[in-house]
Parts: structure tokens; sequence; C-alpha cells
């Protein structure tokens, strides 16, 4: 475990060191993810223009909505930090070969694959982030209790690797198809269910959605169930949402392990 | 380097492969837009034969060149041999482990290289790369001191270690490869076409440095190649695969005797030889100004060459076997109909 | 030499045929990747079809920015049709890259002017895109005829198809000028991205842009929608969408269709002259 610590240090290191010979394109990074989403932001502003709430009694009002869009900003600024840039490389590792040199090292392939690239500019949307989470929270007619804020970090992880296990299993797609650019939009199209309180998929085909994104993607349960234990009163319902949440990402990582280490099995190589 | 003529060693057994194969469905990319919509319905596949059971057995400090042409197996074989991929049929044993089960032990006493495939940071020096190659392979810090300085100063790139791998030629980023490959003191070692690309002052340097850590190591070393020199200067065992099957295998020496019927006879003259008179002798013969040249028998050129120089004046006389190239340039071309003067694969 | 580069010549039809029918088998060779990511793309519009529903749930009013909650279903949908019209995927990148690695030097000796090659191929792209794409897009509209409002009389229909026609000239232009800063640009991916980002906010892509004419932009009287309507981003989504549901009638609609004609001829202008000095500059400095 130390090594593998000492492993992932050194890959940061590295990165951060790459980062700081191309300041200028740091720069430019960080800038652009964070004018992508103060567009969004933007966006959710106008709608409050509009309606003081999203869905009627849900309780999702301005600040409890920023909120959540805070809290998904942090849990995408960390996968999108620690895990896309890897799993973008692997589409390119596979074509290339490049992924052969990884098999033959001694340590856990899904491990390398998933770790080697960390990109710090996608961390500055998760700083706005934890500023506007703060800001939010201080001005929600009532303050989150203690154990909310114990719970939130612990949720917040859960969602990651939610996250972080779809993204294991795209990679696992890629290497056995050897290519797969509709997978990433897949990715992104998958994960923008989880932009939005689970409450606005109302009627008989939003309560399928919100099945599905539940139980078999458990794509809604990333932001949602975080988010939800900071703006709103922990009951029962909150509490069951809590379980669920950790288990599903529990299982998602086992799940993703297992079919990731088939997809190493049925590995084809790039011919050179 | 102890064997005496290259054969397998007697001592244990390094790599033990048995009948390993390995084949591959391909889909064929229909031409034309009839196919195309055809195969919307049915996508044409057929199964490519990469490896067809291929058995050998490689002694601890053997240096051995597989030889062959594109598409012959070479690469399937080591991506085998290294675990990256699984074999359909057959089975290998490297260092006594099962290669594709990619057990760390296993993985901790080889290295793969790869000629024209970068695994090196690109952006950053070598030296990062070397150090994360400490933490992988668990090095300890003062022994991976000793080894990377070692093996900079032998390649000439200790100044090199410490630029961006991006701003370096082709030539240095292969030396710096090979440290990194070398850094955990691999057991045995892989090497896919490592001098590809190369000129020939690196591939040169290339050439010496393994022949130096491979006879001061006593490392296992497979080597697949397109260039004879490579062969000629390092390997005195070759393995010639083509079609996916192994053609031959023995010394390189007997390559030349087995699979040669002639040998090439130059001679320089004084004046314009008469082709005519040549042609008379009944050989294949080539004239280049005052150079013919002769493929002649090689039982008969003892009886021959003394008729040859009679009464010509002649300045200078070379008898040569064929060229290395040449010869395994028709061994790939004949695909194994070319008949071998002895069987194949018959020890030393 | 530089008469015979710059003398726009469009490819022959039998040429422009041959890449029409290369085209369509790369479609039909990736078809698995095309139709799930054709059809994937309507996604997003599910989760804002959800939010707006949410949103009216939520709020007493019937209409927001004139928009009822059918009309704003029918307004995304229908941004998907302009976008299929008006977006270049990989086209300004493309270009870009080819200037980097060079092989944009190809279409200097060849006798053909690059940017019709890029139209036509463009047009080949786009036809056999459609040809596939219209299996998702009829089913989606026909389960969504509902959002809709009973169709509109011919002259919209018409001022609805010119618009489109209008907006993939625009989208090209646009996008192919853009490419063509890689001749003064190493890196023009960031603007590339900074230009997405502009475009998606401002096109209407992400509401209709109605809803910015309650918000002001500082000088008296001018609302942030009055700015908008005289650029050029509108035109590549919001415009012909806004048109079939009769948000823009008459007069108003006749000095629409002008501006987007206006910014058609002066993207393909300044397209030509980024064209023309970019090369200009390529063959002086070398590549």
């Amino acid at each position: 475990m130390g090594r593998y610590l000492s492993i992932f240090l050194t890959f940061t290191r590295a990165c951060l060191v790459r980062d700081m010979t191309f300041r200028t394109n740091f720069v430019i990074e960080c800038l652009t993810s964070l004018g992508w989403m103060s567009m969004n932001l933007a966006f959710y502003l106008l709608v409050f223009q509009f309606t003081p709430e999203i869905g009627k009694g849900t309780g999702w009002t301005r600040e409890p909505f920023f909120a959540f869009v805070a809290t998904g900003l942090i849990i995408n600024s960390i996968v999108q930090a620690l895990f896309m840039p890897s799993a973008e490389e692997l589409t390119e590792m596979v074509r290339t070969g490049g992924l052969d040199a990884v098999l033959v090292q001694p340590l856990d392939a899904q491990f390398l694959l998933s770790m080697h690239r960390v990109d710090f500019s996608s961390f500055a949307n998760g700083l706005v982030g934890a500023g506007l989470l703060g800001w939010a929270v201080m001005r929600m007619d009532h303050a989150p209790p203690a154990a909310a804020w114990l719970l939130y970090p612990l949720l917040i992880l859960c969602g990651v690797a939610i996250l972080y296990s779809l993204v294991i299993m795209l990679a696992a797609a890629t290497i056995l198809l050897g290519r797969n650019q509709s997978l990433y939009d897949f990715w992104f199209y998958i994960t923008n269910f989880s932009r939005y309180p689970a409450e606005i998929y109302a009627g008989p085909w939003g309560g399928l959605l919100r099945a599905l994104c539940t139980f078999v993607i458990p794509i809604l349960l990333v932001v949602n169930v975080p988010a939800r234990v900071i703006t709103q009163p922990l009951e029962g319902r909150g509490w069951a949402l809590v379980g669920l949440a950790v288990g599903a990402a529990l299982l998602a990582l086992v799940v993703s392990r297992l079919v990731f280490q088939a997809a190493l099995v049925k590995y084809r190589s790039a011919s050179s | 380097m102890h064997n005496s003529h290259g054969g397998p060693a007697s001592t244990d057994a390094v790599i033990e492969v048995e009948g390993l194969a390995k084949s591959y469905r391909v889909f064929d990319k229909p031409e034309g837009l009839r196919a195309s919509l055809k195969a919307l319905v049915h996508r044409p596949s057929r199964v490519v034969e990469a490896l067809k059971g291929v058995s050998l057995t490689v002694g601890r400090g053997e240096f051995v060149a597989l030889l062959g042409p594109n598409g012959a197996g070479k690469t399937t074989f080591l991506k085998l041999l290294s675990g990256i991929i699984t074999p359909s049929r057959g089975t290998a044993r490297v260092l006594g482990h099962v290669p594709w089960e990619r057990a760390d032990d296993f993985r901790r006493r080889f290295a793969l290289v790869m000629g024209q495939r970068n695994q090196l940071w690109w952006d950053l020096p070598a030296a990062e790369s070397f150090r994360l190659h400490r933490e992988i392979y668990r090095i300890e810090p003062a022994r991976f001191e000793r080894t990377r300085d070692e093996l900079v100063d032998l390649l000439g790139v200790r100044k090199l270690v410490l630029q961006p791998v991006r701003d370096l030629s082709l030539g240095e980023r292969m030396k710096l490869e090979l440290v990194a490959a070398l850094l955990h003191e691999p057991e045995v070692l892989f090497l896919d076409e490592p001098t590809i690309g190369l000129d020939v002052v690196a591939q040169h340097a290339l050439h010496r440095f393994l022949a130096h850590v491979q006879a001061e190591r006593k490392m296992t070393i497979v080597l697949t190649t397109h260039y004879m020199k490579d062969v000629a200067a390092l390997c005195r065992r070759a393995i010639v695969i083509t079609g996916g099957s192994i053609l031959y295998d023995g010394s390189l020496d007997q390559i030349v005797d087995r699979f040669t019927t002639h040998k090439i006879v130059t001679l320089d003259l004084d004046e314009a030889p008469d082709r005519e008179e040549f042609a008379r002798l009944g050989f294949p013969c080539e004239i280049r100004g005052p150079q013919v040249t002769l493929r002649i028998d090689r039982q008969r050129i003892a009886d021959v060459l003394p008729e040859i120089l009679r009464g010509r004046q002649v300045r200078d006389v070379s008898v040569e076997d064929v060229p290395l190239e040449e010869i395994v340039a028709e061994l790939f071309r004949s695909g194994g109909t070319a008949a071998p003067r002895e069987p194949a694969g018959a020890g030393a | 030499m530089s008469r015979a580069v710059t003398t726009p010549r469009f490819p022959g039809l039998r040429a422009w045929f041959t890449m029409l029918v290369i085209c369509l088998e790369e479609r039909l060779a990736y078809r698995g990747d095309f139709i799930l990511g054709t059809a994937m793309r309507f996604l997003p519009i599910v989760t804002q079809v959800f939010l707006w529903t949410a949103v009216f749930a939520a709020t007493t009013r019937t209409d927001i920015a004139g928009y009822s909650r059918t009309d704003i279903v029918a307004y995304y949908l229908l941004t998907m049709v302009t976008r299929a019209f008006s977006s270049m995927p990989g086209l300004s990148g493309g270009i870009a890259r080819s200037v980097r690695d060079g092989s944009i030097k190809k279409y200097l000796v060849q006798p053909v002017d690059y940017v019709s090659f890029l139209l036509a191929a463009r047009i080949a792209h786009k036809l056999v895109y459609y040809v596939v794409a219209v299996v998702p897009f009829a089913a989606v509209f026909f389960l969504c005829r509902g959002y809709f409002p009973s169709a509109p009389d011919a002259a919209t229909i018409a001022a609805f198809l010119l618009a489109l026609l209008l907006s993939f000239l625009l989208g090209f232009f646009l996008e192919a000028t853009l490419g063509m800063l890689g001749f003064w640009f190493l890196e023009v991916s960031s603007i590339i991205f900074a230009y997405m980002l502009v475009q998606y906010l401002l096109s209407g892509h992400m509401f209709p842009l109605d809803m910015l004419a309650g918000v002001p932009t500082g000088l008296a009287g001018v609302s942030v929608a009055d700015v908008v309507r005289w650029l050029p981003f509108e035109y590549t989504a919001y415009f012909p969408a806004a048109v079939w549901l009769g948000k823009i009638r008459g007069a108003e609609l006749a000095r629409a269709l002008a501006i987007e004609a206006g910014w058609v001829v002066a993207m393909a202008v300044a397209c030509r002259v980024a064209w023309w000095r970019g090369t200009r500059r390529y063959s002086a400095f070398g590549g």
C-alpha cells in the first residue's frame, strides 16, 4: 500500500513539474474550465429569475440548489483531475500499444492506468465549488447539523468512487474494442443525468429513468446524496439514501474491477 | 557465452515454450458501397494464425535473435513471453512463471524494450521516469543509484538524463529507454526491433552496450530484428520464423552452411573481361567493368577455381559466402520451401 | 504561382460524388458508433425537458419569456435540427492541425482550391449524416409530436429552411476561419475552446435567447438579447428554431434573415482573406 502511495506521489510530482513547464497552457486550461463552469452558473441564475424553486415542494430553492451545484463541481473536479486524463490517454495507449509497457510492469494495471496522469487545472473548479458551497450553506434557512458535515466528505468519496467505476468500465470497453470515441461521449451524456436533483425526474417516464439511474447505473446517487445530506434535514429517507450510496459505491468498485480484469485477459495488443 | 557453439545452454532453461499458438479473429473491412451495406447484416471475419505452435528452449545467458519478415509472428511471440497477451494454445514458462499470469514476482525479473515506442515521460527529463521506475520495481536507493550511474556512463548519456525526453534524438532516447529497462537488473531482456530507425553509429553503440551488459550480467536476451548486422554482431543463435512457425533454429554460421549451395567468387581482371568466355563456364555471372562475379556450386569450387584462374591476368580474387541478408531474405521468400540441406532444428 | 493556388476551383461533380460515396462507406463502417452517438445526443435534452417541467411545476407562470412548457421542449428539439446543420465537428481543429503538421502543403500544389474542397467535403459529410441520422431524429420528433404547435404556414417553413441553409454556411465559414488562425498561432485549440464556450452560451443552445430580454446590459433600454441579435452566434442554433415556433415574424424576420446573410458573406470573405494571407505567410516562412 505504501509503495502505491509513493508511486502515486511520483506521478503527481511529475505531472506538477510538467504543468509548471507549460505554465501558459496550464493557466488557459484553468480559465477555460472556470469559464465553462461560470456559464452554467449563469444559466442557473437565469432559471431562478423565473421560478423560486425547481420542482414543487422539493426544497430545491436557490441556495440549496447552488449547494447541489457546488457538490457536483467538487465531485466532478476530483474525477476530472485524477481519473479522466488517464482514461482518455488509455484510448491512445490501446491504439498505439503503449498499454503493453504497462502490462509488463510489476504493478496493478488498473492502478497504473487510472492514476498515471493528474490534471491539476481541474482542481480549479473544485475550489470554486467549495467556495460556492460555503456561500450557499451560510445563506440557507437551516444550518446543517454536525452529523451532516461528517457524512458529507464520506458521501463525496462515494460519488467519486461511483464515477471512477464508470470510468474503469469504459476503459475496459476501450481495451476490448480497441477504439471507442462514442463511449467517452457516452460518459459525458450519462453523467449529464447526475447534474440535476433526482426530484426533477417526475412522472412515469421520469420515475423509470430515476429508477434506472439509481439502481442500474447509480449515477443519480453521485451528487444527490451528499447534496441532500448537507441541505436537508436527515430523516428516515435520507439515511436510506446514505446507505444506498455507500453500498452502490462498494459494489461499483468491485464490479468494475472484475470487468477490467476480464478485459485485460482478452487484450489483443496493437500489432506493431 | 559459456556454451561453445550457440546451441541451448546446458545449464538451466530460462525460457521453455511448447506448442505455443496465437490466433486472432479479424474483421475484414469490405470495400465498395455495396459490400459495406452487406456488412451491416454480416461482418465477414476470418481467423488469422499469428503463431502456429512454436516450441523451443532458451538457456540462461543465451543471446538469441528472432528473425523473420513483417507479420511472421516475432512480435506476437515476444508479447506472449512477456505476458501481454494470452495464447490460444500451448504452454510457456519464463523464469519458471507462466507469463500471462502476470505475477509481480515474474514481472520484476524481466524487461521488454520496444523500438520506437516511447516508455519515458515525454515532457520530462528521463531522471523522473527513472525515479518512477525505482518505485515501481522497489529498487533499493543505493543499488538504484549504482546501477543507474553505471548504465548511463556505459552509454555515455549522463548529461542527457536531465533534459526533457522530447528534446532528444531517437538514438539518445533509445539509449535512455535501455537504461530504464535495465535499472531493475532483469534476468531476461526482450528487445523488439531496438535499432529500428537508428543511424549506423547509434546502432553500433547499442550493440556494443548490449554485448557488454549481456556478458557482464549473464542476462538472457531475446531480440527481434530486421537488420542482419544486429544478429551478426551479437547473437550466436538465430531463430527464423516465417508464417508463424520456426523455420530454422541454430547457429548463425550454420544458416550459411545449411541454406546455401553456392559461394561467390569475385575476380578483378587487368583488362575488360570477355563476356562470351565467362558465360561458357556455365555459372551465373555478372560483369561490372573489370570485375566478374560468379556464383559457383560449393562442392565444385575446388575443381573449378584453378581452371578459371588459369591463363588470366587476375589482379585479385575472393571467395565469399552468400551474404547473410541474402540467405535470410531468400528463406523468408520461400517460406520454408527452400529445402535445407540437413533437417533443420538439429543441435549443433 | 499564387494565382494558380488561389483560383477557386470547386471539385468536379465526379470527384464530389466519389467523396460522397467514401463518406457513406466510412459511416457504415463505424455505424454502431454513429447510431449510438446520434441517439445519445438527445440525452441532454431529456434532462432539459425534466428540468423545465420541474421549473414550470414550481412557478405560477404559464409562460417564461413567451415560451410555454411545451414550447421549450419543442425549442430544444428544434435546436438539435439547427445544430445538425450548423455544427462542424473537427473542421477548425482539422485545418489547424494540417497547418501545424505541414500536410496543408498538398493543397498548395494540387489544382484544387482548399476552401472549396473543404466545403464540398463538408456537404458530402452532412448529406450522409442526414441519410443515417434521419432515423433517430424522426423517431424522437414523432414521439414528441405533442410538444409542437400546429405546423406553421408555408412562408414560415420557407424562412425556416432558408435560415437552416444559411446556418450551415455560417457555421462552415466561421469554423474554417477559426481554423485558419493556425497560420498565425501555433496552438489554436484554446481559441477554439473559447469560441465554443461563447457559442454555446450565445447560440441559444442552452436556453431560448428570449430569456435574455429581461437582462440589462447597463446601457439604458438595451438588453443582452438586443446585443446578441447582432452577433453571428444565435443564427447557428436559436434563430431557425424560433422561426419555426413563430417567435419571429414579419419585418423582424426579414431583418434577422438579412443579418444572418450578412454574416455569411462577411465570414466567407474573412475565410478567403485568412486563406490568402495565411498561405502567403506560410510560403514566406516555410512550414
